[in-house]
């Protein structure tokens, strides 16, 4: 595990406001799970968000997995906090609760 | 490509469960895991320790689309009372 890659990483979580670790961008997602998480985010009322592709670069994509003990993408994370990947992100939206959790960060 | 039973085995063997059920198509899967071990905890800490039993799968690629719904059995029961 490179230090030097969970600084970056830890520097792009608390710098912006909600961070979305996915394979490929919220425009082209390739993978079913992270265009799910990206409808789920929009559905939240967020207009925008930072994005991070992991396919862009090995290090990140294993990185991001040492950084929350999370061994799958997409991986949210709001106000440097990690949330949860696309189940995750379903139950919340569906119980209202990750529309709590953006609100006041919905004009990012 | 893994069948459902691969990954029945390894969470079973992996931790203790009440209720476990898993479908799919050797791509995709969607698991039902109900255990005690989920009293307790959070959403990203049950999914943690389903993952645990999954580690190997999961680093080695064979393993990578994989749903949960992860409930205690007082949660399951109030679903499927």
């Amino acid at each position: 595990m490179s230090d030097d890659i969970q600084q970056r990483i830890h520097a792009t979580v608390t710098g912006n406001p909600v961070v979305l670790y996915m394979k490929g961008t919220p425009q082209f997602p390739q993978c079913g799970f992270s265009a799910t998480a990206v409808q789920i985010l929009k559905a939240s009322g967020v207009a925008s968000f930072a994005s991070v592709n992991v396919l862009d670069d090995p290090e990140i994509r294993q990185g991001i997995k040492d950084y929350a003990n999370w061994p799958t993408i997409p991986q949210l994370y709001i106000r440097g906090e990690f949330v949860g990947g696309c189940d995750i992100m379903r139950e919340m939206y569906q119980a209202g609760e990750l529309q709590k959790l953006l609100e006041g960060i919905i004009e990012a | 490509m893994m069948h459902p039973e691969q990954i029945e085995q390894l969470i079973l063997a992996g931790m203790a469960c009440e209720h476990l059920t898993i479908e799919g198509d050797g791509q995709h899967f969607q698991a039902v895991v109900v255990s005690r071990e989920f009293e307790g905890k959070n959403r990203v800490q049950r999914q943690q320790r389903v993952y645990q039993t999954l580690q190997e799968k999961l680093d080695s690629g064979e393993l990578h689309a994989l749903s949960f719904k992860t409930l205690t059995p007082e949660e399951w029961s109030a679903q499927h009372g």
